[in-house]
């Protein structure tokens, strides 16, 4: 065509290369793509339609931006906020440049990847992508102006130097342009694609946009209701269906119950290996139908999980530790020392579930010709696709994903496997028509992965002067990362490997690392070891199922966490000195001491050991407690006050104050928003929450046995952010703020009642057990 | 066939006299705010009102509705317009649909469709409520306390009052 023609010459920006492909009529368009290395270019990227751009950043001849990422959203509202702030400080643009948004779409995004630690890490990608725009337009500036590189300043969007100047719309305009920029890893790898190279990046001094509190423009279409979600899409012939779930965890299909034609007109029942479901194009005959099939269908007895009653004891006196190599945490000096006095505890966590509020749901299509197009609300869409193909035994390239806003479900479908998608995918190539998969409450509960359970022992030995001379932690648990589509393991189909010593893929290893950062430089002699082992019931249960978990909020960090913070407490109230002076008297992080200083002036700490002084007759004590928790760079910090009522076991939690030093703080609105939730679900957690199950199932299948925070349980809450002058990272929001909750809640409940709180929750029955 | 008001239309629908109200809203009538989280009246995120009041309609039999007004969130704009006598504006938010964005109230979302439709009755009968009003409106009022995983309660409470402020003209 007349109007397009190729025009020599790349060039190099950084190791990025521009090219000009040609001068178009009108319009004009810089796409940022990606550089795969050599020989992995195209089997991954195949879904990728060709003809759509599927660049990382995409500046139009407007000056409008539109970007993209494989990540999701489900409500962090980073990828919306955050982020539009760090691809508009890099380019020097305002953030409202930003006007577009795509994100998680396997065919439409360019970098896959999951959904966790979107500030820490996965920004980098999407700011390293920008600085090599800025530097690519720069060139282009130069060269337009003539005059050098280094005479051009950007502002709002303007390229100035040399008495000229030019908006980025108006240096791309009439031109296509492509910017190649290098990336390493593999798309549909659990990371996805990191951008390498080290464009020059803006000072965050010099910031304008990170540091704003912009609104997440998702909001507003949200709460009018013109979002669509997950559960609202709808295709032409679509049934829905119901699965029904073996009766426990380990029990293979017998007989399959009887569906009544006369009764529900309309109704199939479906069978892939143990994946049982009802279908129908009515949704409620579909509810109906799978509930009386249900009630007449024969599973095989199975019987190996040791209860929840027992699993501390299990997980204690019943599990082969010496399987799984251990791993070290911090280690120095040797805590055999001789110490003048000693704490040591044993702690447990159980297994937390996610619990989303909206249960699992997709909607599959799986054409004749064998292409997968699932619609659906992953945390990590190319990793799903992935999971997808190789339960299909089919090419990567035959599956797309879409991904749309549902509940929160913070963290637990990393992998994809929250639960309803392999399932839908499987129902829908069994009948040739689109499938959408709805789990009810109860499938959610009990077939969804769960937050490890974990027993920590420690010990710490106190020097004559009070001071912490040894530590020493062992923490023990299952492994946190099983990615396994549970539709793939009941139909039998191919999976990845379960969590092993030696899995391939390291994140998915049953080894134990340990994840909470040791912050108390000052005590001489410490040794922590992480232990794992296998999914409990995984290997005894003859679907290879078992109690299958995933992480959740800090994983593996929490339940590390607890434990240690609880145990310095009480090696506090040993030692006669203040919880909060004595953590500072013990850290030579100047961070962690800062965090501290500014916690004990919020929350108007009373300096003095624990327990708290009783009134005489007291039927309600009352205490406070401290937490502390380093995590990505974040320092947090959190002080709880508690009412104990002894008699009836009941803990309220009165007041909560969190101190945060997050780093750079790119959205002060988000993150206050994101921090303040994240300690009430804390206080969930620590307060109500723990997954209970028979030697079969879990037997927490709705709200009633799984109970979560109410609002009338909410306390007063303070959240301060105070972040250093000098950090070079940007902060996140609510997890640190999560897992602060239980630890200062336990510390509190000691000081109330000079009794230790090693495990949660709180909930009346313990309470009165650790009263006893 | 029962014959209801949804959002100011008048709808007749085909489901069967037991079917739920929320399939019936969702499958038949295409209005999707309504949530599906429990089916078992423990959560709220798919609440609605009728006649003014809120209703789950996972466990409300669409044959008991018959001459009623149902209201969901997609209708409060509408709802707002008419108790006010004001002209109809497309942009136009309700009151505590516009307190939502302003406070920036949800974290994944899923449950403030029913959040929003406790709290528009509850200014819709107290319209300047405490704290302690707003708490109790979510948690003992209802057949079960509205649930957040989230836990978005503080900007919730934030947006309660907000709104509460928007709808008296002082915001
Ligand atoms: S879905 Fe109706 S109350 Fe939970
Ligand atoms: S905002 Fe996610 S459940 Fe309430």
């Amino acid at each position: 065509m007349a109007d397009i023609m190729e025009t020599p010459g790349d060039f190099d920006i950084h190791g990025a290369s521009l090219s000009r492909r040609g001068f178009i009529g009108a319009g004009g368009v810089l796409l940022v793509m990606l550089g795969l290395p050599a020989g992995r270019a195209n089997a991954q990227t195949n879904s990728l339609d060709a003809a759509k751009p599927a660049s990382w950043i995409e500046i139009h001849a407007d000056s409008t931006v539109t970007m993209r990422t494989g990540k999701c959203d489900f409500g962090q509202s980073s990828i919306y906020t955050a982020y539009r702030q760090i691809v508009a400080e890099e380019l020097g643009m305002g953030v409202e440049a930003i006007t577009t948004v795509i994100a998680g779409d396997t065919d439409r995004t360019p970098d896959g990847g999951g959904t966790f630690g979107l500030l820490r890490n996965a920004s980098v990608n999407m700011r390293k992508a920008a600085a090599y725009t800025r530097e690519a337009v720069l060139e282009l500036a130069a060269q337009r102006f003539g005059v050098a590189r280094s005479a051009l300043s950007i502002s709002k969007g303007v390229i100035s130097g040399g008495g000229k100047s030019a908006t980025y719309g108006e240096l791309i305009s009439g031109q296509t342009l492509r910017l190649t920029i290098p990336v390493e890893g593999s798309l549909t790898d659990f990371r996805g694609l990191v951008v390498t190279g080290n464009p020059p990046m803006k000072n965050p001094k010099d910031y304008t946009e990170v540091g704003k509190p912009i609104l997440n423009p998702i909001i507003a279409p949200k709460v009018s209701g013109k979002t669509q979600w997950v559960g609202d899409v709808k295709l032409p012939n679509m049934l829905h269906a119901r699965v029904i779930h073996p009766a426990t965890l380990g029990s293979t299909l017998v007989a399959a119950g009887k569906l009544d034609p006369a009764q529900y007109p309309g109704a199939r029942l479906v069978q892939v290996g143990n994946l049982l479901a009802v279908v129908s194009p009515d949704e409620w005959q579909a509810v109906q139908a799978a509930q009386v099939v249900a009630a007449d269908t024969k599973w095989s007895d199975w019987a190996a999980l040791p209860t929840s009653e027992k699993l501390a004891n299990h997980l204690r006196t019943k599990v082969d530790w010496s399987i799984v190599p251990p791993t070290k945490g911090a280690s120095k000096g040797d805590t055999a020392t001789p110490a003048a006095r000693h704490h040591s505890g044993a702690y447990f966590m159980p297994f937390l579930k996610h619990a989303p509020i909206g249960p699992s749901v997709s909607l599959a299509d799986v054409r004749p010709d064998g292409s997968v197009m699932l619609h659906t609300h992953t945390q990590n869409a190319q990793f799903l696709r992935a999971a997808i193909a190789k339960m299909l035994s089919v090419g990567e390239d035959k599956v797309v994903i879409r991904t749309y806003p549902g509940p929160g479900h913070f963290g637990r479908s990393n992998g994809g496997n929250a639960g309803s998608e392999d399932e839908a995918v499987l129902l829908s190539r069994a009948l040739g028509v689109p499938v959408r998969v709805q789990w009810m409450r109860h499938d959610d509960m009990g077939w969804s992965t769960q937050s490890s359970a974990m027993v920590a022992d420690i010990a710490i030995g106190l020097g004559p002067d009070g001071r912490m001379l040894t530590y020493q932690a062992t923490h023990s648990g299952p492994p946190m990362q099983d990615d396994r589509p549970i539709g793939a393991l009941l139909a039998g189909l191919p999976t990845i490997s379960a969590p092993t010593p030696d899995n391939p893929s390291p994140i998915h290893t049953a080894k134990m690392g340990i994840a909470d950062r040791w912050i108390y430089g000052a005590v001489p002699h410490v040794s922590e070891t992480g232990r794992g082992t296998f999914q409990i019931g995984e290997h005894e249960s003859p679907l290879k199922v078992g109690l299958r978990d995933h992480s959740m909020r800090t994983p593996i960090q929490f339940q590390q966490n607890f434990p240690r913070e609880v145990a310095i407490s009480e090696a506090a109230m040993l030692a006669g000195k203040d919880a909060l002076q004595f953590r500072i008297d013990h850290t030579e992080d100047p961070r962690v001491r800062a965090v501290l200083e500014r916690l004990r002036v919020e929350s108007g700490w009373d300096n003095r050991p624990s327990p708290a002084a009783k009134a005489k007759g007291a039927k309600v004590l009352r205490g406070r407690g401290v937490s502390m928790m380093l995590r990505d760079n974040g320092y947090w910090a959190c002080a709880a006050f508690l009412a104990v009522t002894p008699a009836t076991g009941e803990v309220k939690v009165e007041r909560m104050v969190l101190v945060a030093d997050p780093g750079i703080v790119v959205n002060p609105l988000q993150l206050r928003r994101q921090a303040q939730a994240g300690c009430l679900m804390g206080i969930s957690e620590a307060l109500h929450e723990e997954v209970s199950f028979d030697t079969g199932a879990v037997t927490s299948l709705d709200w009633s046995t799984y109970p979560i925070l109410t609002a009338a349980e909410m306390p007063d809450l303070k959240v301060v952010i105070a972040p250093y002058a000098g950090a070079d990272v940007y902060g996140q929001g609510s997890e640190s703020a999560n897992a602060l909750a239980a630890p200062a809640m336990a510390g509190a409940f000691l000081d109330a009642t000079g009794r230790p709180a090693r495990r949660i929750p709180l909930r009346p029955e313990y309470v009165k057990a650790m009263l006893a | 066939m029962p014959k209801l008001t949804v959002n100011g239309q008048s709808r007749e629908v085909k489901a069967s006299p037991d079917t739920p109200l929320l399939y019936v809203l969702r499958g038949e009538l295409e209005v999707m705010t309504p949530k599906f989280g429990c089916g078992l009246a423990q959560c709220g995120a798919c609440s609605v009102l009728v006649d003014g009041e809120e209703m789950r309609a996972c466990i409300t039999p669409i044959g008991s509705l018959d001459g009623k007004e149902v209201t969901t969130v997609d209708g409060l704009p509408a709802r707002w317009s008419k108790q006010k006598g004001l002209a109809h504006n497309p942009d136009r938010l309700h009151p505590v649909q516009q307190a939502w964005v302003d406070e920036q109230v949800p974290q994944c979302g899923i449950c403030q469709f029913g959040m929003m439709i406790k709290v528009t009755e509850l200014l819709e009968h107290n319209p300047k409520p405490s704290d302690a009003d707003i708490k109790a409106a979510l948690t003992t009022s209802g057949p079960s306390p509205h649930l957040c995983r989230c836990a978005s309660y503080a900007a919730i409470l934030d947006g309660a009052h907000r709104a509460a402020k928007l709808m008296a003209g002082e915001a």
